[in-house]
């Protein structure tokens, strides 16, 4: 496990599998971890890392709970950082962070991959002005869980059409994972992107398509979709392809 | 080194520590303390102490509650910093007071306050903004540092990345021979502001260390990135329950005032408004002139 630092907050990158080649780079969802991704044995012909996002897995919890997705973002880009020019796979809000790092950094992210799972949705395309205004009560002691309780402040940010079209019109590459059912707004608006490729049904399909920007050969990923209550639900399912 | 003094400034009579989210948050208090409450809610990089001309005309009439926020003052700083946990920051001090409270901010506190008391109602009986009314729409003036032709979204987030990258460096501010030379880092922003209340102001912003003074405030404090837009600030203020008193200088100053026009575009989502200026001030408008804003308002609130 690498030790990495996210300005004043420490995360842990796990190295899932050894490999030569273009690193493919996991975010796992809201509420998740790097365990997420158990299960997908990847047979990624480079070195595959799993990040715990700040206040998830292993990482540190931010002090005052001032999570945003951008803050993940930045700690996707201390992972970037070290391991150099890759390949990202996010699920749900690790989705979100991965297209955020492919169009702020598209220099060093090769492709990204973009899944379904929990906070795939955030707050919507715009606030809410009109209802759920009031302040959330304070989180009473929690019992031990896998994540900071202040992280549920990613179920509600924001993302706009807008920013997600500017942030996919500047990545290199896009592949989309879709499971039937309508993904929201800023995912839409990202796969309208010239660097968006047709949205793939199912992974069999999709994964080929990320191998082949990738210099290096054949590929498996076997990722387990989660459940996303509420909002574009996605069935669980194993998926594996070869 | 004594503190230094400032004709009409008074230090607090009380001073507490509560919790909120994890961290440690600096109140100071004048007043009667079983009279009715008063929040007090600070700008950037300014503090509590900041109200020390402000507050003590105020206690004649209320328990007035300083605080600092987070990284600012003798308040913890966080890990990050985003403006709705500034806002819960509001709310956990009007909580802690007990009782519906008067609350009164200024510039970026001023909005802070608005937002609190437009999403904790039950919290606030009345509402005082000095020049807090948000920035300019993008492209149409502001401060000098403002940026009115913003490079594309994709570049300006990837240059918060590379500002993340350096966290660790850009925490410290660099330390100056003596509180005087911060005095001038200060009146080069302010130029409005007496040396002889900067130096006041200085005092209690900063403190000496072995390698010379330093800012108390946390470097990154309010350097947030995501997709927030100015469009944004004013319909949350729908929502708004206590009267709010809009005051600002009549004088232009680095910071603000707001084009007239955009003022009472954001000011239109308030039912109940009242508007006041302060004649011959500028920004810090409790600052140039304590005893008019005082004046005025006492005359707004209710006892």
């Amino acid at each position: 496990m690498a030790p990495l630092r996210h300005g004043r907050v420490s995360l842990a990158l796990h190295r899932l599998r050894e490999g030569e080649g273009t690193p493919l780079l996991l975010l796992h969802g809201l509420r998740g971890s790097s365990a997420d991704w158990q299960g997908a044995a990847a047979e990624w012909p480079g070195p595959v890392l799993a990040l715990d996002f700040s206040g998830h897995g292993g990482s540190g919890w931010v002090r005052g709970g001032a999570y945003s997705p951008e803050l993940l973002v930045g700690d996707a880009d201390a992972a970037l950082a070290q391991a150099g020019p890759l390949a990202v796979a996010g699920a749900g809000l690790g989705a979100w962070v991965a297209l955020l790092l492919a169009g702020a950094r598209s220099e060093g992210v090769r492709a990204a991959l973009l899944l379904p799972g929990p906070g795939l949705c955030g707050g919507g395309a715009l606030p809410d002005f009109d209802s759920e205004v009031a302040l959330p009560p304070p989180d009473p002691e929690p019992l031990a869980r896998g994540w900071d309780p202040a992280v549920a402040v990613l179920e509600e940010d924001v993302r706009p059409v807008d920013y997600a079209a500017a942030m996919a019109a500047a990545s290199q590459r896009l592949l989309f994972v879709e499971a039937g059912s309508e993904p929201p707004p800023w995912w839409q608006a990202a796969r309208q992107a010239p660097s968006a490729e047709l949205p793939a049904a199912d992974l069999a399909t999709a994964l080929p398509r990320l191998e082949a920007f990738i210099p290096s050969g054949g590929c498996d990923l076997v990722i387990r979709l989660v459940e996303v209550p509420g909002c574009a639900a996605v069935a669980g399912a194993q998926a594996g392809l070869r | 080194m004594k503190p230094p003094e400032y004709p009409g400034a008074v230090a607090p009579e009380r001073r507490t520590k509560i919790s909120s989210a994890g961290l440690c948050l600096a109140v100071y208090e004048w007043g009667d303390p079983a009279g009715a409450p008063l929040v007090l809610c600070h700008g950037m990089f300014d503090h509590a102490r900041a109200f020390d001309l402000l507050a003590p005309l105020l206690a004649e009439r209320f328990r007035v509650v300083g605080f600092d926020a987070r990284g600012h003052g003798e308040s913890d700083w966080a890990d990050a910093y985003l403006w709705p946990a500034d806002v819960a920051d509001v709310a956990t001090v009007l909580e802690w007071v007990g009782r519906p409270a008067h609350l009164v901010g200024h510039s970026r506190g001023g909005g802070l306050a608005t937002d609190a008391a437009a999403r904790a109602p039950a919290l606030v009986r009345q509402l005082v903004n000095i020049d807090g009314f948000g920035p300019p729409e993008n492209g149409s003036g502001g401060p000098p540092h403002f940026d009115p032709d913003p490079p594309p979204l994709p570049e300006r987030l990837g240059a918060y990345l590379d500002r993340r990258r350096r966290a660790a460096k850009l925490d410290h501010w660099r330390p100056h021979p003596s509180l005087d030379a911060l005095v001038e880092r200060r009146h080069v922003q302010n130029p409005r502001l007496t040396r002889e209340w900067l130096r006041y102001l200085a005092y209690h912003a900063a403190r000496e260390t072995e390698a010379g003074w330093v800012w108390k405030a946390d470097p990154s404090a309010g350097r947030a990135f995501g997709p927030w837009r100015p469009e944004w600030i004013a319909p949350l203020w729908r929502h708004l329950q206590a009267p709010l008193l809009a005051v600002v200088g009549s004088e232009p100053d680095t910071w603000g005032p707001l084009p007239e026009p955009l003022l009472r575009e954001r000011l239109a989502y308030v039912s109940d408004v009242r508007r006041a200026s302060v004649p011959g001030v500028g920004h810090f408008v409790h600052m140039e002139a304590p005893i008019p804003t005082a004046q005025l308002i006492l005359e707004f609130l209710e006892p």
